[in-house]
């Protein structure tokens, strides 16, 4: 019995011990199937976890293009910055009085303080940045520094330990508040600009081109940012550089603005009666752009150097809108330059020949409304040709009754009024031509006569951009021809989208018009006449040596009042006054510059808006001839003369000028 | 008198028969060997019975210990005072000193005095326990070391052992023939629970959980009948959403963390995310020796003791770690058959017990590293850097092979 039991035990025991050994089995065989989990299923996503630990990307950035005249000269380039940068940890290893004492950027400051003009503020908001990162990183002290202050730093960098100067590229316009609405500024990206660019990732405070050619051309100049792989370890300190990207500059841009003619059309603009407007010079025969000026500006190095909320105010919030770009978000009733539209419709529906005349007798009368010319004395007999030069208004009272809304709105439209320009830059606005339709849509209305008669005139509900008059006298200058104007010179020629033939600069039009060319000389004379005939509404503002072609205009901006007997009473209020309108273009056989001004509150377009296109077209055409340029140019030296033929500039005889 | 608690148990043992030195195919072991442990193996015959190929696995898996750890402890950019060859010499020293002992615990030892003496070392331990806990170092938090001058020791790895030895003793003086029952329990669940608890209070979860599980495999290899080990679990299933209810809010989020760490990842849960990136994206190969982003730029914590295995992972990849838990798998195995040919219960049990500690170690420590079980701090057997687990650990090995040398049916192997 003794001899069994044992043996019963032992078996026992072994089985036991199976069992045991089966059990630390199972769980060897878990660990390994995880470890087959872990490192053969998993294992890209833990490596991929492994490299985002210890690979750190720091970005290169690339320097902006930079921005060039036709002339060649700079524009905008970029600046050195400099900044002053201190590595806390440096710091703290050589200015500290015990192995423990972690108070070296404190010190540091201090030794700062008197070569940099810090003050308290800047100091707290320094340590509170400190106090964020690790003391191995850089840490910016203080940016725009002086040449003074760079040199007192620099000569007494060896008694401040982690101190560099390093230099950041900053956007600096070299000319200021000129051009500034073409060039346009730079701002902090925010969430439309990053879905504008949904390929390129920003960073929180990277810079951006918010209007002008800086926002249009962007993807040029912008370049492509490098990128720096480095390998940190746990504490994000650097190890080493693993892989280096260098940034990719941006490309540099050559605007076809010719500074010359843009800095003399800001003058003359300021200096002109309303000392506010936009002037865009564009040549008829490619849409290139030589002028595109809008007064009053605004200085672009102030986005870069950031403004106290008091000049943000005060540029907001000023009555003359220094930040729109009035060339193309200025939107005006296009007054008298609108006629030359009725003119063409009505030549082209051929209800009109050279020599019908009309009787101007100061007004007309439409369903016992009278509508008054300018001239309240009356034209008399007057042709086509008369009728554009004097800018009757009767004439083109009774041409409008003729050809109808429809043919006036479909010949604006093929004009290029009333519809975006295709500048590539932001904010244009399209103006407004107006139709039965879109009476209809907008106000609910049929279209009566009489809004036929006020739109011939550019009054009433239509609207235009300057810029689009520069297209629509471009047009007329070259025979039908649409271009799309652009501002930026093209690296190769552009495509031919609308399959048009392309004209002499080797661009092709958006469209054509296709005028008969006998009508066309017909008009070209007329417009001719305006500049030089004996009575021409612009006659003052005749060219030195070239003969030009125009259309003076002067657009109301509120409803004219007039006494009993229909005569005009002035205003004195420069937000009520009219403004002045002047289309061109010259030389008057062959052309080569077509130009659109506007001076808001100018008054009489032949007096105040014809001579700040003459200041400019003198300047191109000097220019041309090799001139230096001339000393006729210099504020001041050609004193505006009144033209009495001028559209509404004539006092009313009835009334005395003081008259409120 | 008492009666010697050594004295023969002619249950559980053989009777003792005068051998024949006639018979040529004899054990030599076999009724040679005396109830009171004089051998009569001469020190040729212990020279060739000893496991060696036991002795040749933990050599082995030691040598990829030295060869981790080089580059776990190698240098870093924070740390450029730390010297890995320092490290090594100082690993490897151990390990010698440690091989020194399992020789002289193998070979020159008799199991009667390990069992004489196994109450006694279990007292001492325990009571080196209570000093601790009234008078033991503070360091990183927990209470665990006893300052004696030269060294700094550490009680609980010696519990480890010594309650082992006293539980075999407990067993081997029972004769039970059917399996114990509920009163044979008291004693071993006392024997278990006194450190359990001291250690607990330390606080060491991670040498707890594995003292209390040794000595739980130890009670059931020795004969507990399957019906209490049925109960013990219903019990155990009962108890569990009792004990649950039982906890504070504090203390469950405790528990909580401990099983998800994943959802702190910048607290707790950090070293094992950081570990579980080091073990994956070391793939099938590894990332090469010295080549390991997640050891060598300091994101794994703890990286030559209780994480060292990780460092294996991401430099030798899947080949390296299945390399390493085959060798633990062969020792594991041999221990196994080792006791299952032990002359003894004692010896049975005391090798089972030694295998236990030594394979539940290394499932717990692998288990943490590679974010199965929670994060304990067990040392990985023979690999992670320390003194006292080396030592504890070869001197465990020392007794099983202690075992072999003295085993019943002697096989010829290696």
């Amino acid at each position: 019995m003794f001899d069994e039991k044992p043996k019963t035990f032992q078996i026992d025991a072994r089985r036991r011990l199976l069992v045991l050994g089966g059990g630390l089995g199972l769980l060897f065989s878990a660990l390994t199937s995880r470890l087959f989990y872990l490192q053969l299923l998993k294992s890209g996503t833990f490596r991929d976890m492994a490299d985002d630990n210890r690979i750190s990307l720091q970005l290169l950035s690339a320097s902006r293009g930079r921005i060039f005249d036709s002339q060649g000269r700079l524009l905008v380039e970029n600046h050195p910055d400099y900044q002053l940068v201190a590595i806390p940890e440096l710091a703290s290893q050589h200015l500290r009085r015990s192995p423990r004492d972690r108070s070296g950027l404190i010190r540091l400051l201090e030794l700062l303080k008197p070569l940099l003009q810090l003050d308290e503020k800047e100091i707290q908001y320094v340590l509170k940045q400190a106090s964020r990162q690790r003391a191995f990183l850089p840490l910016t002290v203080k940016t725009h520094l002086t040449w003074e202050e760079v040199s007192l730093v620099e000569t007494r960098i060896h008694e401040l330990p982690g101190v560099t100067i390093e230099v950041q590229p900053q956007r600096h316009y070299r000319t200021g508040t000129l051009a500034s609405h073409a060039i346009g500024y730079l701002g902090e990206v925010n969430e439309k600009d990053q879905n504008r660019f949904s390929d390129i990732d920003f960073r929180p405070g990277d810079l951006i081109g918010k209007s002008g050619v800086e926002r249009a051309m962007e993807p040029s100049l912008r370049g492509m940012d490098g990128l720096r792989e480095i390998e940190v370890n746990a504490y994000g300190r650097q190890v080493r550089e693993l892989r280096r990207t260098p940034p990719r500059p941006g490309q540099d841009i050559t605007l076809t603005l010719d500074m010359d003619l843009q800095q003399e059309a800001e003058r003359a603009l300021t200096e002109s009666s309303g000392g506010t407007g936009a002037l865009v010079m564009m040549r008829p025969y490619s849409g290139e752009l030589l002028v595109m000026a809008s007064q009053p500006a605004y200085d672009p190095n102030q986005f870069v150097n950031g403004f106290t909320p008091e000049e943000w105010k005060q540029l907001n919030q000023d009555p003359n809108r220094p930040l729109i770009n009035k060339a193309i978000q200025g939107q005006y009733p296009p007054g008298s330059t609108f006629k030359m539209v009725v003119v063409l419709a009505a030549l082209r529906l051929g209800k009109l020949s050279e020599h019908d005349t009309i009787y101007c007798p100061g007004y007309t009368t439409r369903q016992e409304h009278r509508f008054y010319c300018w001239k309240l004395r009356g034209h008399g007999s007057v042709s086509l040709h008369q009728a554009l030069a004097q800018s009757c208004d009767v004439y083109f009272y009774e041409l409008a009754e003729r050809v109808g809304i429809d043919a006036i709105h479909q010949q604006a439209l093929r004009l290029g009024l009333g519809s975006l320009t295709g500048i590539a830059l932001e904010g244009e606005r399209a103006g407004l031509i107006p139709s039965r339709a879109w009476k209809k849509s907008t106000h609910k209305a049929g279209w009566y006569p009489g809004e036929t008669l006020i739109t011939a005139i550019g009054q009433g509900y239509v609207l235009s951009t300057p810029m689009q008059l520069a297209v629509m006298i471009s047009a007329i200058a070259n025979g039908g021809a649409v271009y799309r104007p652009y501002l930026v010179k093209p690296e190769r020629p552009a495509p031919n989208p609308s399959g048009q033939k392309a004209g002499p600069a080797a661009i092709a039009p958006l469209w054509h018009n296709h005028f008969r060319p006998e009508q066309m000389t017909l008009v070209h004379a007329a417009l001719e006449e305006v500049v030089h005939g004996a009575l021409g509404t612009a006659r003052t503002a005749k060219l030195n040596g070239v003969r030009m072609a125009g259309k003076t205009g002067t657009s109301q901006v509120a409803r004219h009042r007039r006494t009993q007997s229909g005569s005009l009473l002035k205003t004195t209020q420069r937000r009520l006054m009219d403004h002045a309108m002047f289309v061109a273009y010259a030389p008057a056989q062959q052309p080569e510059i077509a130009i659109s001004v506007i001076v808001e509150h100018g008054g009489g377009g032949g007096t105040n808006a014809a001579p700040v296109a003459k200041r400019v077209m003198d300047l191109y055409f000097a220019k041309q001839r090799g001139e230096s340029l001339p000393a006729a140019n210099l504020p001041g030296s050609t004193p505006m003369q009144p033209n009495p033929d001028d559209e509404l500039a004539e006092d009313p005889p009835d009334e005395t000028p003081d008259h409120p | 008198m008492r009666p010697a608690l050594t004295h023969h148990n002619p249950v559980t043992e053989p009777p003792i028969q005068p051998a024949d030195p006639e018979d040529k195919t004899r054990n030599p072991v076999e009724g040679v060997l005396s109830v009171d442990g004089s051998t009569t193996l001469g020190w040729q015959e212990r020279w060739q019975r000893f496991p060696w190929s036991l002795v040749l696995l933990l050599t082995l898996t030691s040598l990829i210990g030295l060869v981790v750890l080089y580059s776990a402890a190698g240098v870093h950019l924070n740390q450029p005072e730390s010297n890995s060859s320092q490290y090594l010499l100082r690993q490897g020293g151990r390990f010698l000193l440690g091989l020194g002992l399992l020789f002289v615990v193998a070979i020159v030892g008799s199991e009667r005095v390990y069992r004489r003496y196994a109450y006694l070392a279990y007292g001492l331990t325990l009571a080196l326990l209570v000093a601790v806990f009234l008078f033991g170092s503070i360091s990183m938090g927990a209470r665990r070391w006893l300052d004696i001058g030269f060294m700094r020791l550490q009680p609980s790895e010696l519990m480890k052992v010594t309650l082992v030895l006293a539980l075999a003793r407990y067993y081997h003086d029972r004769a039970v023939v059917s399996g114990f029952g509920l009163r044979d329990l008291a004693v071993p669940l006392l024997l278990i629970v006194l450190p359990v608890g001291l250690i607990l209070k330390q606080p060491d979860l991670g040498t707890a959980i594995i003292i209390a599980t040794v000595g739980t495999v130890v009670i059931v290899i020795a004969g507990l009948s399957w019906k209490m080990i049925a109960l013990s679990f219903c019990l155990l299933a009962a108890g569990l959403p009792i004990a649950w209810n039982g906890l504070h809010d504090y203390q469950r989020q405790r528990v909580y963390t401990l099983f998800f760490p994943e959802h702190d990842p910048l607290g707790s849960g950090y070293h094992i995310i950081q570990s579980k990136i080091a073990v994956g994206s070391g793939g099938f190969l590894g990332k090469g020796f010295l080549n390991g982003s997640q050891s060598h730029l300091d994101f794994l914590p703890e990286r030559h003791t209780d994480f060292i295995f990780s460092v294996l992972a991401e430099e030798w990849g899947f080949v390296g770690c299945i390399t390493l838990i085959t060798l633990y798998l062969l020792i594991t195995a041999r221990g196994l058959l080792i006791a299952a040919s032990a002359q003894h219960r004692f010896g049975l049990l005391t090798a089972v017990g030694f295998i236990a500690l030594f394979s539940f170690q290394v499932v717990i420590n692998i288990g943490m590293v590679i974010g199965l079980l929670p994060v304990v701090g067990i040392p990985l057997p023979l690999i992670s850097y320390g003194g006292s687990s080396m030592i504890t650990l070869l001197f465990s090995m020392g007794l099983i092979a202690h075992v072999a040398i003295y085993a019943k049916h002697h096989r010829k192997t290696i």
